[in-house]
């Protein structure tokens, strides 16, 4: 007989079997898609920085600790005062960036629950920012990968090459020269990677120094903070932030975004909160700190939309959860004065 | 995030399919494609210009069923000798034949399904393989051997045992 056409056969008789596509993306998307920012590739959001206000610092030392401390001890009396919209904490800092003028395109973090552990999240903070010296342009992306250890990293650019950065295992591009520029999974002081992407119009040389001293500079927890356009106060006691995301504006982004993800952050059931500039649909709502409202259910995902809450931008709050809910965080939301 | 979306969208029947030649159960390949998914969204910034995402995406589903922590099937343990020819018509139905390879492929080693559900299923080379799951093409060619061996070995030893029953 013959058993290699037999196991061609027994295979193909049982695709069949396979299970529902929009099933398992609706389930991906309760994890995940409810934090997705209208983000493009970081490279070309970059191109946008010259707009930033609310992150775009000038670093003017090559070797020297990023705003973090300053920025702390500027807003040390905001962060005192009721109902202001508070300053959030990201999980680490970047303690060194090259000489020039950075501009953050995003900043943000997500605890997504591990499927194994809901209590080890998968993922961390993340940055993308670029950095300008006269007509050379760096464009750094820095992100936890909770879930990814070193070994299991995949290269844009190639094959990797073993590397130790201040005395931690990582692997890094072997060709940094490429379209790609330089990437380096250094091993995680906790768990998985931290990833560091480096690319511009510079020598290979210079990115992979920029990308490893970046590495050896990144400070966990750090003390860096981001601001958001809008926050949230005393949320109720099964709710806490899981997840916050800051965008600038950029060529596909007309304004600021900003993002929550608010749960138990063990499981993937959670209610989004984020800046959103379409015009909503649905039936009009009860007003929400003098706002109008719109409602909106598709499948029991409910959407309450706050109009008009910041800028002329819609805030919507969203998820598998009772519109009262919604509602109940929705008076919980601090808008700027 | 839209071409996300448009890719996962285009790539989610082929992964379910695979996913489920793997895992040999409908459930767990669901949770399995879904897991990918979510570890997708987090790295797409990185991978969305690749030009082998999808294969890239294909390494994330056979990477995860590999490192699936979920116990296996009891594996097949053959033993005996082979019979020089097994003929397919012995089977009852060719149906049932498919049925029984089906169980027996469930007791493989995982990294040996992965090798026939490749070769066989993707139509995959042996290089395809090796690059997939980044080893050396002697080292698909033994999986892919040993998982022969120990089917067509399975097969002979009831063979024989329908043999001596008959």
């Amino acid at each position: 007989m013959d058993i290699e056409k037999l196991i061609a056969e027994t295979f193909r008789a049982h695709e069949h079997e396979a299970p529902d596509g929009d099933a398992v993306l609706a389930a991906a998307r309760e994890r995940v898609d409810r934090r997705r920012f209208v983000r493009s590739r970081p490279l070309l959001v970059a191109a946008a920085a010259a707009v930033l206000t609310v992150v775009a610092v000038v670093v003017v030392g090559a070797d020297r600790s990023v705003r973090q401390a300053d920025q702390t001890a500027a807003r040390g009396s905001e962060a005192a005062a009721p109902q202001v919209v508070q300053d959030l904490k990201m999980p680490f800092s970047l303690g060194w960036l090259p000489q020039g003028s950075a501009a953050y395109s995003l900043e943000r973090m997500a605890a997504v629950p591990a499927p194994e552990d809901p209590s080890l999240p998968l993922f961390g903070g993340e940055y993308q920012l670029t950095v300008t010296t006269g007509g050379q342009k760096l464009y750094v992306g820095v992100q936890e990968l909770k879930m990814s250890p070193p070994e299991g990293a995949v290269f844009k650019s190639g094959p990797g090459r073993a590397v130790t950065v201040a005395g931690r295992r990582g692997v890094e591009s072997a060709n940094p020269g490429g379209e790609h520029g330089y990437e380096l999974y250094l091993a995680h002081p906790d768990r998985g990677s931290l990833y560091v992407h480096v690319s511009g119009n510079v020598a290979p040389a210079r990115l992979v120094e920029v990308g490893r001293r970046i590495a050896e500079n990144v400070r966990f927890p750090g003390s860096a903070t981001v601001t958001p356009t809008f926050g949230l106060h005393d949320l109720p006691p099964d709710r806490r932030i899981c997840g916050f995301g800051v965008q600038p504006p950029s060529d596909h982004v007309p304004k600021p975004i900003t993002e929550y993800n608010l749960g138990t952050c063990t499981d993937a059931r959670d209610i989004v909160v984020q800046t959103r500039f379409e015009q909503p649909l649905g039936t009009a709502g009860r007003l929400v700190l003098g706002r109008a409202t719109r409602e909106v259910s598709v499948d029991g995902y409910h959407t309450l939309w706050v109009l008009d809450a910041v800028d002329d931008t819609s805030i919507a709050i969203a998820g598998h959860v009772p519109m009262t809910e919604l509602y109940d965080i929705a008076d919980r939301l601090v808008l700027p004065s | 995030m839209g071409d996300y979306e448009d890719f996962v969208r285009g790539q989610l029947p082929r992964l379910l399919r695979y996913a489920t030649m793997l895992t040999g159960e409908r459930e767990q390949a669901a949770d399995l494609v879904q897991d990918v998914l979510v570890k997708l969204y987090g790295r797409w910034r990185r991978i969305s210009d690749l030009d082998y995402r999808e294969r890239y995406v294909l390494r994330m589903v056979t990477n995860g069923y590999l490192s699936w922590r979920r116990s296996t099937a009891a594996r097949l343990v053959a033993v005996g000798e082979v019979p020089d020819e097994v003929r397919g018509d012995d089977f009852a139905s060719e149906h049932a034949a498919r049925e029984d390879m089906w169980q027996r492929l469930a007791g493989l080693p995982r990294r040996q399904r992965t090798v026939l559900v490749l070769r066989y299923y993707e139509q995959f080379d042996d290089a395809e393989i090796a690059e997939l799951l980044g080893c050396a093409r002697a080292t698909v060619r033994a999986h892919a051997h040993r998982a022969l061996t120990t089917l067509r070995n399975g097969l002979a030893v009831e063979r024989m045992a329908e043999v001596r029953e008959s």
